[in-house]
């Protein structure tokens, strides 16, 4: 298996990582890829200038690789690349990338949905909206804990 | 009883009350998280409410820990929040 994990500090281009991990196959039938955007509004509509995103030393790295780690051990995929963003986000910028291979279509798109709902509620970052009007913190949603939950419920 | 200075970290919204990084008072042989949190909510009472909120985990020598853990002098501690990536 190989997995790629990535905290990146600067804008990154996930068309590329995209491209550079569908070079990288051997064989595999099947790629999956998701990539989250900042938005320029709130969910109440108010305008967002930047998505802030703190990371803690090593820890929130660790987390990312622990998480990627389960996938692969979960589910049949043979490689996988996610790259996180920290510091400040314009909308626009992609704040998450991941992407998945198997040798046939399922593994990868449910590896893929699981890391996505591991990232939003597990990975450690804390996320703020800062606004004409000020700064919010965002805290991972009821949503965001059912979609967690759906692998806690698929797996016993 | 010695007591030695421990910097904590505070992440996320923790730092909005008193800022990225506070000292606390910490005797020689240490204190459990949970009587690390209270003690720093007496010592600063702006971040009694937060702390107070719950789901505050400790993180000690880049591991989350849980809140029985004894916290020692030396130690290199931070408070989180609930996180949210993505």
């Amino acid at each position: 298996m190989t997995s790629h994990v990535e905290l990146a500090e600067a804008g990154f281009d996930p068309a590329a990582r995209l491209a550079a991990f569908t070079a990288s196959l051997d064989g595999e039938g099947a790629v999956v890829s998701f990539t989250g955007h900042a938005r320029g509004a709130a969910k109440d509509g108010r305008p967002v200038a930047a998505l802030v995103l703190e990371s803690y030393r090593g820890v929130t790295l660790a987390s990312m690789q622990s998480i990627a780690a389960d996938a692969h051990a979960r589910f049949n995929i043979t490689r996988s690349h996610v790259v996180h963003r920290c510091g400040a986000i314009r909308p626009g910028e992609a704040i998450v990338f991941v992407a998945t291979a198997s040798a046939h279509r399922r593994a990868a798109f449910e590896a893929a949905d699981y890391l996505m709902d591991r990232l939003k509620t597990e990975a450690v970052f804390w996320k703020r909206e800062d606004g004409p009007d000020g700064s919010r913190w965002i805290e991972p949603t009821e949503a965001d804990q059912a979609d967690l939950a759906r692998w806690t419920a698929k797996q016993d | 009883m010695a007591s030695t200075r421990l910097r904590i970290e505070l992440c996320g919204r923790l730092a909005e009350a008193c800022g990225r990084e506070v000292d606390l008072d910490l005797p020689e042989a240490g204190l459990p998280v949970a009587a690390l949190m209270v003690a720093l909510g007496d010592a600063y009472p702006a971040l009694g409410d937060a702390l107070s909120r719950g789901r505050i985990r400790a993180c000690v020598n880049e591991a989350i820990v849980p809140s029985a853990t004894v916290v020692r002098p030396g130690d290199e501690v931070a408070l989180f929040p609930p996180v949210s990536g993505g």
